[in-house]
């Protein structure tokens, strides 16, 4: 259900915005991809590895995304246009390769797109990448609609290779995931050789070889390139202003705002009131150009997600140029106009334009609402949890099993990936999970709490790690347990893939992001190298699975536990399931003293039904996955497996 | 060449659980809307829609312009819910006195119920509810005809075609045909015309599917 | 100074549920390790000699609790529905005879702690089918006991000696009672008997638990059981834990533990020993196992000893006790000697100074004291 090569150029399709992106990238003639998986951006390497062939588009999810970055730099080295794609805090993790790359600049055109995400609707920060542009001087710019995200992802490589510098897009959750008509333009044909000519002298950009010293000279150099981008940016279609010739409100807006300004002067009714100045290219800012809307009026207001990003920099400006365009007022997040935290939508950007211009948003009848309020109050919640027969449930019940045997207070340190939900939702983890931060990072957090037993702690630490972030960024902090010898047990859950933002291809699988058979990177095998103890589990070997963390437990210095099984939702399980499971009634002991509905009150797998009426546990069959590892739990034996046929 | 919307944007949503092809069915929806010539936008909410987590996409119709990916508060002219509770869910937050609902009655438990520490309202309640709220309110048995189609995920289409029987936008059968056609293989094509048709029937006569048995 | 039995007041609020049970027993570092509450459900397990939560229960009231030794319970009532009150003493429970005796068989006694006593008696209940499987506390992993179930009489008869750990007897009782046996004896420390008469007076709820299949306790003197993990520590520092063979408490006057390797007799003083107690212990007012069938301790005989090592004191407190002890003489498995004068008396002061001791240790830990309400 999403672009394919079949559509022709002029149609008008729906696309996502991400799609949009990729698109826009495949009619500027991308020729190399690579990327890290995160929700929001994903869709924009998958769409591209579709679109991927041998010697015309090469497409890879990298281990990280600095890797990715430097990937896509090489790309650009040898003369070849590239993109790298993240979410926004993978842009922190490319930063340190995205500051020598901006010193050094590039050849062919190069875009680092960054997908943020206000809200944290599927992150656990919400991380702002729009100040990595200002940071690493480079220009930036922002599409607001769908359409737009092609039309400026293809004119961003013009502008990468006009200035000779990598390029930064930036988009949020609700543009890259949601979607509206574009109009599709030519794929070009492509045919330019991958050369990277390095035999010049370093000042040659176009033959020395490239880096970012002598720095001095090269930091310069990047602040020209930076002018000349925003004196281009000063007549870029991509600044719009739309609005009467003097509004008493001016708003100045980027991104997915612009349709939330718009919408609130609608609903509204201010469109003889308000104007909005609609930036899409938010760094650099073009001086002339504000220059000239902000003579319009005495009122600003700067709506953004989610810093006060574009209203800093317009108050700069402002200040600069107050003598010929007067002092204003400014509304926005730092006033308190729009809240600082969170993404907006059009009710909060309305309620703030309401409260300058004095006019209240339109209110559905008082009765209706009472109505509304009376009879919506008390509907159960949708609470998320590991879906049912997900190995990561039964990898926590065993260490929750072995953790309350030890009885020492040990916890674990938890990661990015869907075992985040065990430290997101303390029942889903049952209660082990204690920490969560970025990529990898439980491993080194957990290597620190590892050297504080001559500090009188005792608990023992553990750390879990899913496959794609094992490679991606514990790797490092598992070397420095091992080095410092750190009291740490590491579980790596091996599900097989990168399972929470879809089954993109990591260096544990054997093939590839463009389908083709690629050699893996087996974790097994690069623990045993780091001379600590592996042993491998199941997860579903429930009394294994605690044995084994019992007595790992007890041992000092790195442990290394790999709980290998296969994601619920992989495709070979979702097709079959390995068990048929039923309850006998007739020997659930249900809520009386001697279970208390531990399948369905502490387990809480959603295949298992409490019934309410009957006072049974049930299996509903048609969400079951038949992973068989619930009959093993219950004290009473009621919950009979049987092996499904073949 | 657009046709007639009775609002402008006419504003969309399609609600229900992870897993239930609600993601499907908002882009058949809104591909055939482009089709007619209309300005669509499709927000989505799915970050975790895998995990049991309610999902929601947001259609913004207009002839002319691009709407916001999230409709304002109160403002939902159509509910498309292939979970019931779904429905009441989005009621509080986007339903007026004028909204029209679509609602497939086939319940699905979040942990809370299934676990025993929450209660699920009943049939009745979940209809009362609905009824009270909306100016136009319509049930239908998705699921149960869907798995009789042999397939309960096509539940999705069965509301799609609802929408179309509810005469409120301007799609028909042969529209959906052209862009079932375009992505599906040919073999799933015709339980697809299937479900749409018992779906449209059912809303365009007026008399609801046969009752889920409870 | 307060009665180490609850007072009748505090009974009132004795039930409860896992919450209450974790609250009052097991996060008060009550647990006498006994494992009453295991196996009864999934929720408590017992991982080297320490009983665990492993989740959350919310019932409000529960056999866990209800059968916990260390929970309030109503003794004297406890008392008169399973013993004769005419024979009861307020030092050492119910008293319907006291004898000095020991196995007549001289390999039971080797292997035994002291006369041999309990194995003999052991090994005859199953030889005679009194009861059909014996629950003992056998060789674990390094000093840790491991509760085992006997079948055998012979098996039964080469067992013995104590452990200093405290064993899961009651969780194994929990255990083998969903099987077949049928008769269910069992070797128990003064908590173990009285969590298993606690389970024979407490009504039950749904789910069965079969105590009605016990039906013989024989009860082990216990002046208090080791902390394992301390123990541990303190042996590793002194021999090769694999090298330890068995340990003993010589009467009191010695203050010293012995340990016994495969090479030398180790002696540590009690003072060394005294951070190992389990802190259950030290507030549990009961030195003979009152609630048993008939309870076996050292004797304490005028030659010294030497000579008493190899022999036991035997309260016999039931008619069934009674008359396993009168067939263990007919049949000639126990030799018996005159009982020396005033060694009752002795005892009596004995275990009324440890009802002393667990009431001011009850006093001394204040508030959590009064609501634990007793030492059992
Ligand atoms: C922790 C502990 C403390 C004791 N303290 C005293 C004391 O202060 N004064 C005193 O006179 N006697 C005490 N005894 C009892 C004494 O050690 C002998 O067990 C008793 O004299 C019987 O001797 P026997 O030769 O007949 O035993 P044996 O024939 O050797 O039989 C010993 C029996 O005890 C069982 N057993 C061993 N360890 C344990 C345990 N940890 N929990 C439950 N059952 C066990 C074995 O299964 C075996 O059946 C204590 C026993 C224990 C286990
Ligand atoms: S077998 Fe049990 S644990 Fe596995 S999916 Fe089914 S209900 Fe869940
Ligand atoms: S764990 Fe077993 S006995 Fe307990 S409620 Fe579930 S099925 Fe019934
Ligand atoms: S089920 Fe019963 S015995 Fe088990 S913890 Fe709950 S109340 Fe206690
Ligand atoms: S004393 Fe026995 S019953 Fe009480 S908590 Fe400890 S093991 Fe459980």
């Amino acid at each position: 259900m999403s672009m394919d090569r079949e559509q022709k150029e002029g149609a008008e399709v729906l696309l996502m915005g991400n799609e949009s992106i990729a698109r826009g990238a495949l009619e500027a003639g991308v020729r190399v991809a690579a990327g890290y998986p995160g929700t929001p951006s994903s869709e924009i390497i998958e769409t591209l590895s579709r679109f991927s062939e041998a010697g015309k588009l090469y497409v890879e999810w990298s281990t990280n995304e600095k890797v990715a970055m430097e990937v896509a730099a090489a790309a650009s080295f040898a003369g070849l246009r590239s993109l790298c794609v993240m979410k926004q805090n993978g842009v922190n993790v490319a930063s340190d390769f995205l500051l020598h790359l901006t010193g050094s600049g590039t050849r062919g055109g190069m875009i680092l797109v960054s997908c943020d995400d206000p809200g944290a609707l599927s992150s656990v920060n919400e991380g702002e990448s729009r100040h990595f542009a200002r940071l690493m001087e480079i220009p930036l710019l922002e599409p607001a609609d769908f359409w737009e995200a092609k039309e400026m992802t293809r004119w961003a490589f013009d502008l990468s290779e006009a200035i000779r510098n990598v390029v930064m897009v930036r988009s949020v959750t609700r543009m890259s995931h949601a979607s509206g008509n574009v109009v599709l333009g030519p794929l070009p044909a492509v045919t330019a050789k991958a050369q990277f000519l390095c035999d010049g002298p370093v000042s040659d950009p176009d033959r020395g070889p490239v880096t970012s010293a002598p720095v001095i000279q090269k930091h310069r150099l990047q602040q020209e390139k930076l002018r000349k981008a925003a004196a281009l940016f000063e007549d870029s279609p991509f600044n719009t202003y739309e609005g009467p010739e003097t509004p008493e409100l001016l708003i100045i807006t980027s991104s997915a705002c612009t349709l939330y300004s718009r919408e609130a002067i609608s609903l509204l009714r201010a469109e003889g009131r308000a104007g909005i100045l609609k930036l899409g290219t938010t760094w650099p800012l073009p001086p002339a150009l504000l220059k000239r809307h902000l003579r319009r009026t005495e009122k600003v207001l700067i709506v953004e997600e989610v810093l006060p990003f574009l209203e800093d920099q317009v108050k700069i400006l402002a200040a600069e140029q107050a003598r010929e365009i007067g002092i204003k007022t400014f509304y926005g997040k730092n006033d308190g106009t729009l809240p600082m935290v969170g993404e907006l939508n059009p009710d909060l950007v309305a309620a703030a334009v309401g409260q300058i211009l004095g006019i209240d948003p339109p209110a559905i009848p008082a009765e209706y609402r009472e109505k509304l309020r009376a009879l919506t109050a008390a509907l159960p919640k949708r609470e998320q949890t590991f879906c049912p027969g997900c190995p990561h449930r039964a990898s926590f019940w065993g260490i929750r099993e072995a953790l309350q045997r030890d009885h020492r207070g040990g916890f674990v340190c938890g990661d990015i990936g869907c075992y985040a939900m065990a430290s997101l939702f303390p029942a889903a983890g049952f209660h082990t999970a204690k920490t969560l931060h970025a990529m990898g990072s439980g491993t080194g957090i957990a290597s620190g709490f590892g050297k504080l037993g001559p500090f009188g702690m005792e608990q023992p630490v553990l750390a879990v790690c899913g496959d794609s972030t094992f490679y991606h960024a514990a790797i490092p902090a598992l070397i420095n347990a091992v080095h410092q010898n750190a009291d740490i047990t590491f579980i790596a859950l091996d599900n097989s893939g990168t399972a929470m933002t879809g089954f993109q291809s990591h260096p544990g699988l054997d093939v590839n992001a463009m389908g083709e058979a690629s050699p893996k990177v087996d974790i097994a095998a690069l623990c045993g190298a780091m001379g600590v103890p592996v042993t491998i589990g199941d997860p579903f070997d429930l009394i294994g699975t605690r044995v084994t963390l019992n007595r790992l437990l007890e041992e000092p210095g790195v442990k290394v536990l790999i709980l290998k099984q296969s994601c619920a939702l992989s495709p070979e399980k979702k097709v079959k399931k390995r068990f048929l499971v039923r309850v006998d009634e007739a020997l659930c002991r249900g809520e009386a003293c001697g279970c208390n509905r531990l399948c369905t009150r502490i387990f809480r797998c959603p295949g298992l039904l409490w019934n309410r009426e009957r006072k049974k546990a049930e299996i509903d069959e048609v969400i079951c996955a038949g992973c068989g590892f619930c009959a093993g739990i219950c004290p009473a034996g009621a919950i009979r497996s049987e092996e499904a046929a073949k | 060449m657009t046709e007639h919307l009775t609002k402008d944007p006419y504003n969309i949503v399609i609600t229900g659980v992870g897993g239930q092809g609600n993601v499907m069915a908002s882009r058949v929806l809104s591909n055939m809307l482009v089709r007619k010539g209309f300005r669509v936008t499709i927000g989505e909410t799915f970050g975790m829609s895998q995990r049991g987590g309610s999902v929601m996409s947001h259609i913004r119709v207009s002839p002319t312009a691009v709407w916001s990916p999230q409709i304002p508060k109160g403002m939902a002219n159509l509910i498309v819910a292939l979970e019931p509770i779904e429905a009441i869910r989005v009621l509080a937050d986007y339903g007026n006195p004028s909204v029209k609902v679509l609602v497939n009655l086939r319940a699905i438990y979040p942990v809370g119920v299934i676990t025993g520490e929450d209660e699920y309202p009943s049939e009745g309640k979940i209809r009362e509810t609905v009824a009270a709220l909306a100016a136009e309110a319509r049930f239908l048995a998705a699921t149960e005809e869907a798995i009789r189609l042999g397939n309960p995920i096509l539940g999705n289409i069965v509301m799609i075609g609802a929408v179309s029987g509810l005469g409120v936008l301007p799609i028909d059968r042969e529209l959906f045909e052209t862009v079932i056609r375009e992505w599906m293989p040919a073999a799933r094509v015709e339980a697809n015309l299937h479900a749409f048709a018992i779906g449209q029937a059912a809303v365009a006569l007026k008399s609801p599917l046969p009752q889920r048995e409870v | 100074m307060r009665d180490w039995e609850s007072d009748p007041a505090e009974q009132e609020s004795g039930k409860g549920g896992q919450k209450e049970l974790d609250e009052q027993v097991l996060g008060a570092g009550l647990c006498t390790g006994c494992g009453a509450c295991v196996g009864l459900c999934p929720y408590q397990t017992v991982y080297h000699d320490r009983t665990v939560v492993l989740h959350a229960c919310d019932l409000a009231q529960g056999r866990c609790y209800a059968a916990c030794p260390r929970t309030p319970t109503d003794l004297a009532a406890l008392r008169s529905r399973l013993y004769n009150e005419t024979v009861c003493t307020p030092e050492l429970g119910a008293v319907k005879g006291f004898f000095i005796t020991r196995a007549t068989d001289e390999g039971v006694r080797r292997r035994a702690q002291h006369g041999g006593t309990v194995t003999a008696l052991m090994a005859l209940a199953l030889r005679e089918g009194l009861i059909d499987t014996a629950i003992l506390a056998g060789e674990g992993e390094g000093i840790l006991p491991r509760s085992i179930t006997v079948r055998d009489p012979e098996a039964a008869g080469m067992q013995g000696s104590s452990r200093f750990v405290v064993s899961p007897t009651v969780a194994e009782f929990n255990r083998v009672c969903l099987g077949n046996a049928a008769k269910i004896g069992v070797v128990a420390t003064p908590c173990q008997a009285l969590a298993l008469a606690k389970m024979r007076t407490q009504p039950v709820s749904a789910a069965e638990n079969g105590i009605e299949k016990l039906h013989l306790v024989v009860g082990l003197f216990c002046g208090w059981a080791l902390s394992w993990q301390k123990l541990a520590a303190l042996l590793k520092k002194k021999t090769d834990l694999a090298r330890v063979t068995g340990m003993d408490i010589p009467p009191s006057c010695y203050h010293t533990l012995e340990v016994y390797t495969t090479g030398e007799t180790i002696r540590i003083s009690l003072d060394e020993v005294d951070p190992c107690v389990r802190e259950s212990c030290r507030t549990c007012g009961d030195m003979t196992a009152e609630f048993s069938d008939l309870s076996v301790g050292s004797a304490r005989l005028p030659e010294g000893w030497e000579t008493a090592r190899s022999w036991n004191q035997v309260i016999v407190r039931t008619e069934r006790g009674m008359d396993l002890l009168e067939l263990a003489r007919r049949l000639g498995v126990l030799e018996f000697r005159a009982t020396p004068p005033g060694n009752l008396e002795k005892l009596k002061a004995a275990s009324l100074g440890k009802k002393r001791t667990a009431a001011i240790w009850l006093a001394g830990r204040g508030n959590t004291a009064e609501r634990t309400g007793q030492a059992g």
